[in-house]
């Protein structure tokens, strides 16, 4: 289907889910890559999973709240055992957090197992697609973006490890819903690794650039192309990440 | 800037000046549900299928063009019992479109019209990894299409008043080539009677319904969930002592759990379509069941 067909109603709820999105994810991508513990997204979601299948498992409502409050509840309890690991063992925090990923997906599969109710669609519950966004998904995110903003630009120093790894938990756990795990993992990394050779007080400027622009402009290919829009996203990211990346070495 | 946004401009207006295509606009979930959509609509009806018949039904990536039609589809033609719960419900609710929400007439669930097997009696737990409403997969019997070409011709009408003696003569002459074809695949499938196979899955208990197939065993008894070890050695143990003459796979199943069981008990890995689309052969729905028929009796003779 071409251009002409296709309702521009339809793109920008995903297009505002993405802005969303990069509005917590860049700033947190750059503390991430900082730290070297890039897939902790990864491990926080497959956490968060985890807890719904778990309180499904015991059989509660995985619908609606019930689930919100068994994927936070999981995740928060990954990001704190996370922060006992990276005080006791900080040498290995990327890997205690590689370690947690396959613990948790294992864990979702031995939990399945013996879960009559249990198969894939329950595994892809916390899986976002950006197309589908709904709008109380998106007043949602928006109510968490703006208490992610608040906390981050005023408060940064105060909040310490704890509170990084708590904030990051909370945030990936919508994010990943709302627009599912490979963009979550792009718009954290890919403008961090952008940026991250540039002057340190246009960094963060730059990262916002280059994650709005990806979903402006992804969303835009993706529609005259009819790719899936998440895949066509991550690869136009990566580009102009490239471009960025490569205009700091030039000079 | 200007002049982009200038040629965007007359593009979505040359868009909508199109030739107003009067055709109902259908969407359907899978590649059959699309055959049979039409099949029986011919040129009055513009067909978008969102699943290929290599997809996994199951979970389908939100293209634009699948958003788009559902925002604009008069009618929708989708499995039901579940198989596309893990995205069409979003799908529809998001859709905004009145006319293909549950209930509507533009809401058409081929599982509705047919009597499901493999309902649970109740929720019995043991059973492992069930749909509670029966198992979804009827297309694989044809007289099911049958009772469903009937029903989505009398919906077809319904929404499309203007042509609907056009839908009804053109389901007619649908149902008499199709109970042709389902005497011509009965007599040709009585070999078929009480052969042992081994499924990938409990998806083709349509397929053996009818034909009366004996299936010995199932070698992924969840979907999604990998077999354990013990399930496996117990399937091996077991098949050797009542070997299947073979193994049936789907097209869009991973070929590898067949292959492997293949090796192990002596009996060959025959492939099947599943789908409209799923073989080359398996061109539109009259395709589908001569090839999967085919592919049945070329093992057996």
């Amino acid at each position: 289907m071409s251009l002409l067909s296709v309702d521009f109603s339809i793109l920008w709820p995903a297009l505002v889910a993405g802005l969303l999105v990069s509005v917590s994810h860049v700033p947190l991508g750059q503390q991430v890559l900082a730290r070297g513990i890039v897939f902790i997204d990864l491990a926080i979601a497959q956490v968060a999973g985890l807890g719904v299948i778990v309180a499904s498992s015991f059989g509660l409502s995985i619908e609606g709240w019930g689930a919100q409050a068994a994927a936070g509840a999981a995740a928060l309890t990954g990001a704190l055992l996370l922060t006992w690991t990276e005080r006791k063992r900080p040498e290995a925090q990327e890997a205690l957090i590689g370690i947690l990923f396959v613990l948790a997906s294992t864990a979702q599969i031995l939990v399945l197992a013996n879960d009559p109710h249990g198969g894939e669609n329950l595994k892809d519950l916390l899986a976002g697609q950006i197309l589908w966004v709904s709008t109380e998904q998106l007043v949602r995110t928006g109510v968490l973006t703006a208490v992610f903003a608040a906390v981050w630009f005023r408060w940064r120093e105060q909040i310490g490890r704890v509170g990084f790894y708590v904030l990051f938990a909370l945030v990936v756990t919508a994010s990943v819903q709302l627009v599912g795990v490979y963009l979550v993992f792009t718009t954290l990394i890919v403008p961090a690794v952008a940026t991250y050779r540039h002057a340190a007080n246009r960094q963060l400027v730059l990262g916002y650039a280059v994650a709005g622009a990806s979903y402006f402009l992804g969303l835009a290919v993706s529609v005259v192309t009819d790719l899936p829009s998440s895949a066509v996203i991550v690869w136009v990211m990566a580009m102009l990440a490239l471009l960025v990346h490569l205009a700091r070495r030039a000079r | 800037m200007n002049r982009i946004l200038r040629l965007i401009a007359t593009l979505l207006f040359l868009g909508m000046a199109l030739p107003a295509h009067a055709a109902l606009r259908i969407l359907a979930t899978t590649a059959d549900w699309g055959a049979l959509a039409t099949e029986l609509g011919g040129d009055r009806v513009n067909v978008y299928t969102a699943t290929g018949a290599l997809q996994d039904v199951h979970r389908v990536d939100a293209k634009p063009s699948l958003v788009a039609r559902a925002r604009t589809a008069d009618l929708l033609v989708s499995n039901g019992a579940e198989l596309e719960i893990g995205w069409l419900p979003v799908l529809v609710r998001e859709s905004g479109n009145p006319r293909i929400q549950p209930g509507q007439p533009g809401f058409f669930e081929a599982t509705r019209q047919v009597r499901l097997i493999e309902v649970p009696s109740q929720l019995d737990r043991a059973m492992g990894d069930i749909h509670p409403l029966g198992n979804p997969h009827v297309q694989l019997d044809p007289r099911n299409i049958a009772t469903i070409a009937k029903a989505l011709t009398e919906r077809l009408a319904g929404l499309d008043a203007g042509n609907a003696a056009f839908y009804r003569e053109r389901g007619a002459e649908f149902q008499a080539r199709w109970s042709d074809a389902i005497a011509r695949w009965a007599a040709k499938a009585v070999p078929l009677k009480g052969i042992p196979v081994v499924v990938m899955h409990r998806d083709q208990a349509y397929l053996r319904n009818w034909l009366g197939l004996q299936e010995l065993a199932a070698i992924e008894p969840k979907p999604g969930v990998p077999p354990s070890a013990g399930h496996l050695a117990q399937l091996v143990s077991k098949l050797s002592g009542t070997p299947p003459r073979m193994i049936l796979r789907n097209a869009y199943n991973d070929p590898k759990p067949a292959n492997w069981l293949a090796e192990r008990v002596n009996a060959p890995v025959v492939l099947l379509p599943f789908s409209v689309g799923g073989t080359p052969e398996a061109k539109d729905l009259f395709g589908l069941f001569d090839d999967t028929l085919n592919r049945l009796l070329a093992v057996i003779q």
